[in-house]
């Protein structure tokens, strides 16, 4: 529950810089990630990965090892259990270790950098993160992506594309991927690497090796720019979405490559007429929007899916679920139709 | 606290909002950050208020923020709870003087203070718990609303004392706020570790030899008391439980198990296993401190990380796991049964409880039922 969420002040509900960076960082299998804290944070944060983990099928996380700070730690200063943590880890070899702070390390001023900055043997790469201090939840992410972009060096091409800033929190992490992959493969082309998302280390070295990249959505384009300015692959600002998005998605892609998507777009427009067919029966009938998606995107998408099938959204319509992030490609908005449909026959 | 990787239980400031938060007419302000208010938030799933607070009230003070706070939820009946996480509790700003003038619960509970117990107890230290001779009927404590069988449990232990004959007093730490304050003078429990310390213990109703100790106590204790039906339904659903768990051994060997919970219900499913099915226990992990060392014929240690977790059960290889969805997450395909939270992947609809009759009946039947679907 939340206590007038006014807008100057909608930064307070934008989440956990930590986790944000956490749910990059667990996506590198050979890692492990240091959060240097009270063991509250990370169990708090593992306990959510967890959950979001069995959704997506996946059972077993990397390692996440907190420098467990006590009420000691925080009045004498808590580089001495980082530095003692971080010798543990080292000594396991992993692929790489990456250390995320929290708000309290931040606050009783601890030189993270620092420590890690003494040690050798495997890349132990800082991740600017401070609960609350460092930020939103999408900082988090952000940051968390440039820091890891910065173990890979330059690379020849190899025509491929990366897919940059999933959202692995999310439910249909892998359907829309797949949507994405269907959509380039269309035009030819294949997916490089998934950064970061279920990852080997030593896959981070190609990141510079792609033609294009991807970007989950907008909130990612600071990491755009980062990887154009450092190793200049141009970026498609997100994925596609709703009932119009794939084809200017395609347009947008062949045109950043070069390529001619002609065939590519007809038979998108083919599938498009297919699903306008497919949910005929839908037209004419009353719907609502109810809550309105936060992201006025989704709203956006929405109206524009219900206005393509013709159904009438008016107050008194029946509730129909909207997702927090708009449907990706023609695939998603089947999906979010079914579910209509579904709410429709209830 | 040294270093622990993947640590499995939550932290002092969640124990204080799963105390506090278990009582109606109390408003729980978590003064910190989004990210420690969405935690407890979705584990307790109880109605939770935050400050929200932004570097710049870290800067220049908090106060302003958490007065809003307060004020948007003052007047709207109840009493109000804070509750400190890490950053407020070392800024050293006088959160008490700032809230003087207002009948405010002040927890100071932060997250490095220690366990999801630690906090649960500072939080009740700080209402201050009294009975009151008058009052009629047996308290219920050690309800916690992080535990996936709270309701269960408090359903249980009031239909078995309704059985006595005898109200139910207060329910620690599930009921009205100011039952709190007129607390009846005997208290049975549900679960040892959030014991609340008041009132005369009767005894504990994890297991059927614990529950025939409690209400035999209960007869001699409390006046009118008639625990014969009681004890007489102890009888007969025992007698299920062994005719059950000796069908099985009719079939299969009892299973090898290691059992990873908090202390009581630790030792509750490895006592009831040991004692109805013969089961080897080959480690119990507790993920608390245990109150006092228990007295047990099995191995006890704390564990509490995942890796740590993973490393015993890969070292007795037990038929059986007791425990979380974490402990799942590293079981491979062994038989698995959950007594603690998290229990993610499953459907959880009804309020199965672990205390009373009902509670041994449905871990019996939950683990009969998981080793033979193994077998199968």
């Amino acid at each position: 529950m939340t206590l007038r969420p006014l807008p100057s002040n909608i930064c307070r509900f934008a989440g956990c810089t930590l986790t944000g960076a956490l749910s990059v960082t667990t996506h590198v299998r050979d890692a492990i990630t240091v959060v240097h804290g009270p063991q509250g944070c990370t169990h708090h944060n593992f306990s959510l990965l967890h959950a979001t983990s069995l959704d997506n099928d996946r059972i077993a996380l990397p390692p996440l090892v907190s420098t467990g700070l006590s009420e000691t730690d925080v009045i004498f200063g808590g580089e001495g259990a980082l530095d003692r943590t971080l010798d543990t880890v080292i000594a396991r070899d992993p692929g790489a270790v990456f250390v995320l702070s929290t708000c309290i390390v931040d606050t009783i001023g601890d030189d993270v950098g620092m420590v890690c900055g003494a040690k050798a043997g495997v890349p132990v790469i800082v991740v600017p993160t401070a609960g609350f201090l460092g930020g939103s939840f999408q900082t988090g992410v952000n940051n968390a992506l440039i820091a890891l972009a910065g173990m890979a060096g330059p690379a020849d091409r190899n025509g491929g594309v990366n897919i940059i800033g999933e959202k692995n929190l999310e439910y249909e992490v892998e359907e829309n991927f797949a949507e994405v992959s269907r959509l380039l493969a269309l035009l030819g082309l294949s997916v490089n690497i998934r950064f970061v998302h279920d990852l080997a280390t030593d896959h981070i070295a190609s990141l510079g090796a792609a033609r294009l990249n991807i970007l989950r959505d907008p909130s990612l384009i600071p990491v755009g720019e980062s990887l154009k300015e450092r190793f200049g692959t141009p970026y498609i600002p997100a994925y596609p979405v709703g009932i119009s998005g794939t084809v200017a998605f395609l347009e947008s892609v062949a045109d950043t490559c070069g390529i001619d998507c002609r065939h590519a777009v007809e038979e998108e427009h083919t599938l498009r007429q297919q699903t306008l067919d497919d949910f005929a029966d839908l037209a004419g009938a009353g719907i609502s929007f109810t809550p309105l998606p936060p992201d006025p995107e989704g709203s956006r998408v929405a109206q524009d899916i219900a206005q393509a099938f013709r159904l009438d959204v008016t107050s008194s319509g029946c509730p129909v679920p909207v997702p927090v992030t708009p449907p990706v490609g023609i695939i998603g908005v089947r999906r979010l139709l079914h579910r209509w449909r579904r709410a429709l026959h209830a | 606290m040294p270093e622990c990787e993947t640590p499995l239980w939550p932290c002092a400031m969640t124990g204080a909002a799963a105390c506090l938060a278990g009582f109606e007419g109390i408003s729980v302000v978590i003064h910190g950050s989004s990210g420690c208010y969405y935690y407890p938030a979705t584990l307790l799933h109880a109605p939770l208020h935050g400050t929200f607070i932004l570097e710049n009230e870290v800067v220049f003070g908090s106060g302003d923020r958490l007065r809003e706070v307060i004020g948007d939820l003052s007047g709207k009946g109840g009493r109000i709870a804070v509750i400190t996480t890490c950053v407020p509790s070392v800024l050293g700003e006088d959160i008490k003087s700032m809230l003087d003038g207002t009948d405010v619960i002040l927890v100071d509970s932060p997250g490095f203070a220690g366990e999801l117990e630690t906090g649960y107890r500072a939080a009740l230290a700080v209402l201050a718990p009294t009975t009151d001779p008058e009052r009629w009927g047996v308290n219920i404590d050690g309800v916690s609303l992080s535990d996936p069988f709270y309701e269960g449990n408090v359903q249980e232990v009031s239909r078995l004392l309704h059985c006595a004959g005898i109200p139910v007093g207060t329910v620690f730490c599930r009921d009205w706020s100011e039952m709190a304050g007129h607390a009846a003078p005997l208290t049975m429990g549900t679960n040892d570790d959030f014991a609340s310390g008041v009132g005369k213990y009767l005894g504990g109703t994890l297991g059927i030899p614990a529950l025939r100790a409690t209400f035999e106590n209960l007869s001699t204790a409390y006046e009118g008391a008639d625990a014969d039906p009681v004890l007489a339904e102890l009888d007969v659903q025992e007698e299920r439980v062994i005719h059950a768990c000796d069908k099985y051994l009719r079939r299969y060997d009892p299973p090898g198990v290691a059992v990873f919970a908090g202390t009581a219900y630790a030792l509750f499913a490895a006592d009831t296993l040991k004692q109805y099915l013969d089961a080897e226990i080959l480690a119990v992990g507790t993920r608390n401190d245990p109150l006092a060392a228990p007295a047990g014929q099995y191995p006890v240690e704390k564990l509490t990380g995942l890796e740590q977790v993973a490393r015993k059960i890969a070292e007795v290889s037990p038929d059986l796991v007791i425990g979380s969805s974490f402990e799942r997450s590293v079981s491979g395909d062994r038989t698995f049964v959950g007594i603690i939270p998290p229990l993610r992947g499953r459907v959880r609809l009804a309020h199965p409880p672990l205390a009373g009759t009902g509670g041994t009946l449905h871990f019996i039947e939950e683990v009969l039922n998981a080793c033979m679907d193994k077998k199968t």
